[in-house]
């Protein structure tokens, strides 16, 4: 382990180097540092903008989204409902195959949006099994967290489709925002060859920048929720052009990204 | 009446002087009087960019002495005054007196272009050629001096020329001074690249602000007797039969 | 070696580089495409370009405030449940992975692309262990598998064409030859799949942290280094002690920059905050974060106000796209860790002034690297105060003086400055000297010493016999009476 002292001299050989001394340290902290909890007045005012707008303005956003989508070879599809999502999972299923193995599996976050979309039912006819990534650790041992946590891993190896929701979408960048929860694991939307997000109109953002102001400021979520300790943006499938700068789609991760959006 | 004191560097005084004729005919037709002080010399850039600072105070303040009572310096090279404008008053941290000073004399020192463009605002120079024209960039007038559209100005008001842009015409040329010598291979291969861009332009001439730059360029050009004329915007500017260097 | 013969490996290199066509075709490709597309990128900010200037304050405040920003950084992660190591050396930070990795009896791990692992030599005491490293970004990869060094920050097998990525996989993998651009992809997609689902620890950079909140943020196309850091148990991120910004506003507009710095996006593939391990109650993600905090060097170069600047890149490596010397020689000739313009400022602050003065000499001075730096920074400065500091030796940094024979030159030609009679007296002499040399069509075409190199593949004007300063006068009195 770290002990105290290899970090107080690495400090000390800072402020040496800068040639200033530890007592001014916390005058100069209180200068370059923001209230994490007081946003700016362009920040407050960039959080009510979002919080004012109304279904035109999310469809114009979805708009710019569409459009922004194309060069990132990501999948954007608005639909009235969830029964829509579910149908054209439902096809999606039907009309793709793994990539890896040879038996066809769904695997979702336990998530309001997603559990709504009843996939199970859905993919019944097909005979497709749709795994639930998350479990509930109250009362669980190490051992059994262990073997549920690998359970759960062989489920996201073995799918193909993962389906998950997202916090955001950002217009500007094509962006999916992911805070890391409980009951969402990170890698439905990581280990399945194709990621399918569902949100709703009203989580569309512009830019990083309102992101950016919602990470340091907003009047409905808990600070702890404001920046967890994980979060993931994605703008698109996975690519790459290592050889000869050549775009190829599907390094690692999804090669295929579908983004349900449903208006309403 | 308008008066500007030459700085005429070192490469146009011993290698290129018709590029300082053609700057007096030039000044000339443009009714501008000037004045050239004997006692000018180098303005220190070579060892400055070595790294021989003190060598290159001792330039500095040679011209510091030779030119402060001057009003007005024009000198046809955009490296040679960002050495003055920029870099003299780093050379002199330790010496406020001679940092004034220096300050003082690079506010009055300008490049040809942006001395006729921005402080005389002549844009027609009355100038005539018959041919096409491309334009190379020289690194320390676009990049350090932000001069760039003033020398395009000026060709553009040329009667008779066509001017073309090559590609990558803001591209160094490879000479960047003792650079081109202390590592040839390199700087070769620049050169190389510039010149293929000149003669893909499909241009007759090739125009620049810089002497080194063109220098190492037209140098390239003789030795594999290529037939693109290379001149000073002061050449291309003096009048209906500016030659080529 | 001797600092002759660095000077001599490293124009050698250059001089292969500049013949091999592979290589040339490849540098042409990453500077006319990337370089100009990051120029218009920085066009099309909301902010404009000037974000630049912005984004260059916050780096310099950042800077001159690091133990405030990197105790609060280590504070916050540690609230978050992570581990946090500061490492004075790159020999304590490898030291401190490998503690890590016996402990969890690593056997295999996987990286994200990371410049700073190269740094500190990570991968070869890794493998000294009998640990199996590998590397995911698709071109690490394949300079993996042929065993060579990056020849670009973010592109790094850009030397190699498709052929030879197919003969190494045919060769390597023991998979049929192909040279299609999406079948390769697939193979190492396949192959690196098993080992992220094998892996026991991932080990990452951190592009940019945010000390406020206490994340990093590590950012790839590929999604590689989300993989390297989600699948396995742990997890340890090595960054620059420099790689951090104060508050969540400031990293807003640093990274935006450094999406479009590095490749002339808007925003990253797949971007990844992170601030600690995932809880007991998460159903993936690592258990145990570590941050390596490293200095190696870097405290040295804060304590010099000239140099401190360059500890303002965020390793974007947009100079390196527009650099005409890097667009001649690529990264290998540089042999170092950092290439390009960057390479040539930070090397020799790293490695030595006297050992890597090659680096920081064999610049032009262009200038372009200023404009296209994604923060702004002044790299031509400090190429020349590093001349300065080579031309007069600095026990600060025990760099000797390069040449003492130069300084005589410089002397010399100072003292004619300084002595106009003398200097008139001095070039007449040497116009008069000159005849010595051949001559073609009235151009100079060989001379020795000095010139020697400038006349092996061009000629060169020579002084002419009356020159400006003796026609002034009849020039204008000419005017002056007609």
């Amino acid at each position: 382990m770290q002990t105290n002292t290899t970090e107080t001299q690495f400090i000390k050989t800072l402020r040496t180097a800068l040639g200033i001394g530890q007592e001014s340290a916390g005058a100069r902290a209180a200068k370059i540092f923001t209230d994490p909890k007081d946003p700016s007045p362009e920040q407050a005012a960039i959080v009510k903008t979002i919080k004012s707008r109304r279904d035109k303005d999310h469809m114009a956003l979805l708009h710019h989204l569409s459009r922004e989508a194309v060069p990132l070879n990501l999948n954007v599809i608005p639909v009235k409902d969830k029964a829509q999502v579910s149908k054209a999972i439902a096809n999606l299923v039907k009309e793709t195959g793994p990539e890896w193995g040879a038996k066809k599996s769904v695997v979702q976050w336990d998530h309001p949006l997603v559990n709504a979309l009843d996939l199970k039912t859905a993919l019944k006819d097909q005979n497709v099994p749709v795994h639930t990534a998350a479990f509930d650790t109250t009362g669980m041992d190490d051992l059994t967290r262990s073997k549920a946590r690998d359970r759960v891993r062989r489920q996201m190896i073995d799918s193909y489709i993962g389906v998950t929701s997202a916090d955001f979408c950002l217009a500007d960048t094509a962006t999916l925002v992911m805070k890391s929860r409980p009951k969402e694991a990170r890698a439905v939307s990581l280990l399945p060859s194709i990621h399918v997000a569902v949100i709703g109109k009203e989580q569309m953002l512009t830019n990083l920048k309102e992101l950016y102001a919602l990470l340091k400021y907003d009047p409905e979520t808990r600070e702890a929720e404001l920046l967890p300790h994980h979060m993931t943006l994605i703008s698109g499938p996975s690519k790459t052009a290592d050889i000869e700068l050549v775009m190829v789609h599907g390094a690692h991760g999804p090669r295929k990204l579908y983004l349900y959006v449903i208006t309403g | 009446m308008t008066h500007a004191t030459l700085f005429i560097q070192c490469i146009v005084d011993g290698m290129y002087p018709e590029v300082g004729e053609a700057m007096v005919s030039l000044f000339q037709r443009l009714g501008i009087t000037m004045d050239y002080p004997e006692n000018q010399t180098c303005c220190g850039q070579p060892s400055f960019n070595a790294g021989y600072r003190k060598e290159a105070a001792k330039a500095a303040k040679h011209y510091i002495e030779t030119f402060e009572d001057s009003e007005t310096i024009v000198c046809p090279s955009g490296s040679c005054v960002s050495m003055v404008r920029h870099h003299y008053p780093e050379l002199f941290e330790n010496e406020p007196a001679w940092k004034a000073r220096a300050i003082a004399v690079g506010k009055r020192t300008f490049e040809l272009t942006e001395y006729l463009v921005d402080v005389l605002h002549i844009e027609n120079t009355g100038a005539y050629y018959d041919g096409t024209i491309t334009y190379h960039d020289s690194c320390h007038l676009k990049r350090y001096l932000g001069v760039a559209a003033q020398p395009r100005t000026l060709i553009s008001q040329v009667r008779g020329a066509t001017f073309v842009e090559m590609k990558g015409c803001d591209t160094c040329c490879g000479f960047g001074g003792a650079f081109s010598t202390k590592y040839p291979d390199i700087s070769t291969a620049m050169v190389r690249e510039k010149v293929k861009n000149i003669l893909d332009s499909g241009a007759d001439a090739v125009v620049g602000c810089d002497m080194g730059c063109l220098m190492n360029i037209k140098g390239y050009l003789t030795r594999n007797t290529l037939n693109v004329r290379v001149m000073h915007i002061a050449q291309l500017l003096a009048g209906k039969k500016a030659g080529a260097v | 070696m001797s600092h002759d013969a660095a000077t001599k490996k490293y124009a050698q290199n250059a001089a292969s580089a500049i013949k091999d066509e592979i290589l040339q075709k490849a540098l042409n490709k990453i500077q006319s495409g990337l370089g100009k597309a990051t120029a218009l990128s920085y066009q099309n900010l909301d902010e404009g370009p000037d974000l630049r200037l912005a984004a260059h304050d916050i780096r310099e405040k950042t800077i001159n405030n690091l133990d405030v920003v990197l105790t609060r950084l280590a504070a916050k992660i540690r609230e978050n449940g992570g581990r946090v190591y500061f490492a004075r050396t790159g020999e304590q930070a490898v030291e401190y992975c490998l503690k890590i990795a016996r402990q969890h009896h690593v056997k295999q791990v996987v990286k994200g692309k990371s410049m700073v692992t190269e740094e500190i030599r990570l991968n070869p005491a890794f493998e000294a262990r009998g640990i199996e490293v590998n590397e995911t970004d698709l071109g690490e990869y394949i300079i993996q598998l042929a065993g060579e060094k990056p020849s670009h920050i973010i592109a790094p097998a850009a030397h190699k064409t498709r052929q030879q990525v197919g003969r190494l996989f045919e060769r390597k993998l023991g998979v049929p030859y192909t040279e299609d651009p999406p079948e390769l992809t697939r193979i190492a997609r396949k192959a690196l799949r098993e080992k992220f689902l094998t892996a026991d620890m991932g080990i990452s950079g951190c592009n940019l942290a945010c000390a406020q909140t206490g994340h990093i943020t590590v950012v790839s196309n590929e999604g590689n280094i989300r993989m390297a850091t989600t699948l396995p148990k742990v997890h340890v991120a090595i960054m620059g002690m420099e790689r951090v910004v104060p508050n969540l506003e400031d990293h807003d507009i640093l990274f935006r920059l450094l999406s479009r710095g590095a490749a002339a996006q808007k925003l990253g593939g797949c971007v990844s905050y992170i601030g600690g391990p995932a809880g007991p109650e998460f159903p993936d993600g690592p258990e145990e974060f570590h941050l390596v905090i490293l200095d190696n060097g870097r405290s040295r170069i804060l304590a010099d106000p000239k140099f401190r600047e360059i500890l303002c890149c965020i390793r974007c490596s947009a100079c390196l796209n527009v650099c005409p010397v890097y667009g001649k020689i690529g990264g290998h000739a540089y042999d170092a860790t950092y290439c390009g313009p960057i390479g040539a400022v930070l090397t020799p602050l790293m490695e030595g002034m006297n050992q890597a003065k090659d680096l920081c000499l064999g610049e032009s001075l262009c200038g372009a690297c200023q404009q296209a730096c994604s923060v702004n920074i002044d790299l031509p400065r400090m190429l020349l105060e590093l001349r300065y500091r080579l031309a007069y030796g600095d026990d600060q940094w025990e760099t000797q003086p390069v040449s003492v024979a130069e300084k005589t030159i410089h002397q010399a030609w100072a003292f004619l400055a300084g002595h106009p009679a003398l200097y008139r007296a001095f070039l007449r002499t040497f116009a008069l000297g000159q005849k010595i040399f051949p001559t073609s069509r009235g151009m100079i075409t060989k001379m020795p010493g000095p010139g020697a190199g400038w006349t092996r593949s061009r000629d060169i004007q020579p002084l002419s016999q009356t020159p400006f300063r003796k026609r002034f006068k009849k020039l204008n009195a000419k005017k002056a009476h007609g």
